[in-house]
């Protein structure tokens, strides 16, 4: 019993003197810190890993629409099919909120009309959500017929996912590709 | 983290160039694959060099059968697979795949993949 009353009166002690040194707006000033600190890094937005492997090429130089992430006319988007995550609420490497990113892709390269260099770009859907509806493009470099199923974009990508439905389509840069 | 920048700044080319444009879209640039989905390469491509029928195999699968890619670039790209996904597992005194048997085997391609699959794959359990 006298321990109990011991450990009764130190708690009691204890939170009295948390009381009187600190406000509870503090506390929440705090935990509210700590919340937006430890979870935005969860928020479901899926990154290309690979994206940080590689400084993609400067687009800040690139003038007009090939510079433009929100274009079909972007350099990287030389064979994409899809709605844009640059307009859905992601970007162009990156899934929106909500979505996650297909492990199942299809692979090819667009030349960057700033360094001539030609990329290895990889399109992954972005799965989760019902059609964007923004942004649609359709373009075609290096694609072939449904036969070669791997190298036909018409397809919906989202392989490997929770979901299978597609919401949009992210060029992400992979590495420089030099033919010897 | 030093190792890919480098890879990255001298750019990727020959098989390696190929693997990711041709394969990787589905192995990944691991070779981890996605289970349920796609089989793994890691760990798991070399062992078929172990059974009667896996090094055949290994390209009548339709995957690299049909790729869109050359004798010789095929052939490469297997061997560059072999190394790189399989270097632990592919048995001693292998011989590198060749444009003339690729172009051969390719002409066959396997109407019962799975079936086949899973024959060598039993084969490898009684090797255990």
């Amino acid at each position: 019993m006298d321990e109990r009353y011991w450990i009764d009166r130190f708690v009691e002690n204890a939170a009295r003197q948390l009381a009187q040194r600190t406000s509870r707006r503090s506390f929440l000033t705090r935990l509210g810190s700590a919340l937006v600190g430890s979870t935005l890094p969860l928020l479901p937005v899926a990154r290309a890993a690979d994206d940080a492997r590689l400084p993609p090429p400067d687009d800040a130089a690139l003038k007009g629409e090939v510079g433009d992430p929100k274009s079909c006319s972007y350099w990287r988007h030389c064979a994409i099919d899809g709605f844009l995550c640059a307009c859905c609420g992601g970007s162009q490497s990156a899934c929106p909120p909500g979505t996650e990113m297909s492990p199942v892709t299809w692979i090819g390269t667009c030349r960057h009309p700033g360094d001539g260099k030609d990329y290895i770009i990889s399109y992954n859907d972005c799965c989760g959500q019902s059609l964007c509806l923004r942004c649609r493009c359709t373009r075609t470099e290096g694609e072939k017929p449904i036969y070669f199923t791997s190298k036909n974009n018409d397809l919906l990508w989202c392989f490997g996912t929770k979901s299978r439905a597609v919401n949009c389509s992210v060029a992400v840069v992979l590495g420089v590709a030099t033919r010897t | 983290m030093l190792a890919p920048g480098v890879a990255a700044a001298q750019g990727t080319s020959g098989p390696a160039l190929d693997y990711a444009v041709t394969c990787q879209g589905c192995h990944r640039a691991d070779g981890a694959g996605t289970p349920g989905t796609v089989p793994a390469l890691a760990g798991s491509v070399g062992k078929f060099l172990r059974v009667p029928g896996g090094r055949e195999f290994l390209v009548r699968v339709p995957g690299v059968a049909q790729a869109p890619l050359d004798d010789t670039a095929l052939a490469a790209v297997l061997n560059w697979m072999l190394d790189r996904f399989g270097r632990d597992d592919v048995p001693k005194g292998v011989v590198p795949y060749t444009a003339e048997e690729v172009n051969q085997l390719r002409r066959r391609p396997l109407t019962d993949v799975a079936g086949a699959r899973r024959q060598l794959v039993e084969a490898l359990e009684r090797t255990k």
